[in-house]
């Protein structure tokens, strides 16, 4: 059994674009909007105020769009990516080394 | 997990950041110590480091029909514990607050203590309790992940209720509704992730074993074992 791991990983990542979509069938109006605005949303509902009145206590930068959000996000995904591929590949480097090819 | 800026009132800002200070100053200096006694723990780091930053950048839908982020916390807390994990995530939290305005700065503090603190130590105890254990070193990787991802987003629900007690039922009635929007959406998640984790940890038992030995991460019995099982 040797990728055993690989196998429950890849049953896990079908059964979760399994319950996507079963998901997206069942609540076709769901807007899969961010559970952290929900939250927001709650905030505002319990102290009877709008989301709008909640103003930042420091003044802050918002992505101007969606695009730029995702390409930030993108961004920060790709610095771990080339981190945790560099690293692997120079472990595996090491682990070759002095054995013939 | 993020509580977003200007969503918490100065007050409670103020105290999350006295708790989460005194253990980002003992993460900066547990890394120094870490890193001086040992450079090769300088890729694991990164290792760690960077499935934070990929997970935590990730936007996943969920049964609830809302989306949420893993927090990929788990493995940093097995391999340099709790303190060490805060630091790597204030790194990711600042550049959300900055750019994405994914949390912010007056949160940031509350925004530490749920991802960077509460989560990780709840994910190391679970891999303290099992270390020794006969439990398999992938069951055991997998449990701290799922336990420091939930925890993280239990812990996010009562920073709100402290904050916002419902007028019937106070802080525990609030934290039933805010743990209600996260931990339904959460589960899948955390199950995910446990499971992505488990198997990055393999490919490091597969490539580099000795730095797990060396910084006596598992036992080598139990490393030993995992090599030649999955």
């Amino acid at each position: 059994m040797r990728y055993r791991l690989e196998a429950i990983a890849l049953l896990a990542v079908l059964a979760f674009i399994g319950l996507f979509i079963l998901t997206t069938s069942m609540a076709p109006d769901a807007e899969f909007a961010g559970a952290d605005n929900a939250a927001s949303a709650q905030v505002a509902a319990l102290t009877g105020r709008t989301v709008e009145d909640f103003t930042p206590l420091i003044p802050q930068w918002k992505p101007p769009s969606g695009e730029i959000e995702s390409a930030l996000f993108a961004l920060q995904a790709a610095c771990g990516g080339l981190v945790a591929g560099y690293v692997f590949g120079r472990w595996k480097g090491e682990a070759n080394r002095g054995r013939p090819d | 997990m993020h509580i977003m800026e200007g969503f918490l009132p100065l007050e409670w800002c103020i105290v999350w950041w006295i708790i989460a200070l005194p253990f980002l100053g003992w993460g900066f200096f547990r890394l120094r110590r870490v890193l001086d006694a040992d450079r090769e723990a300088l890729p694991l780091l990164g290792v760690t480091g960077a499935f934070i930053f990929i997970l935590s950048s990730l936007k996943l839908p969920s049964v609830t029909g809302s989306c949420s982020h893993p927090t990929g916390t788990g493995l940093s807390a097995i391999c340099f514990g709790p303190a060490i994990t805060s630091v790597v995530c204030l790194v990711v939290l600042l550049f959300q607050s900055l750019f994405l305005a994914h949390g912010g700065l007056s949160v940031l503090g509350a925004n530490i203590v749920s991802m960077g603190v509460v989560g990780p130590v709840m994910g190391y105890l679970v891999y303290r309790a099992l270390r020794d254990s006969r439990v398999n070193v992938y069951l055991t990787v997998f449990l701290a992940c799922a336990v420091a991802d939930l925890f993280t987003y239990l812990t996010t629900s009562l920073e709100l209720a402290l904050a916002y007690p419902a007028e019937v039922g106070g802080v525990a009635a609030s934290f039933g509704v805010f743990f209600g929007i996260f931990a339904v959406t959460q589960v899948p998640l955390a199950i995910v992730e446990g499971i992505v984790l488990a198997l990055v940890f393999k490919y490091i038992i597969q490539l580099k074993p000795e730095i797990l030995f060396r910084l006596r991460i598992f036992p080598e019995q139990a490393i030993q074992a995992a090599r030649d099982g999955a």
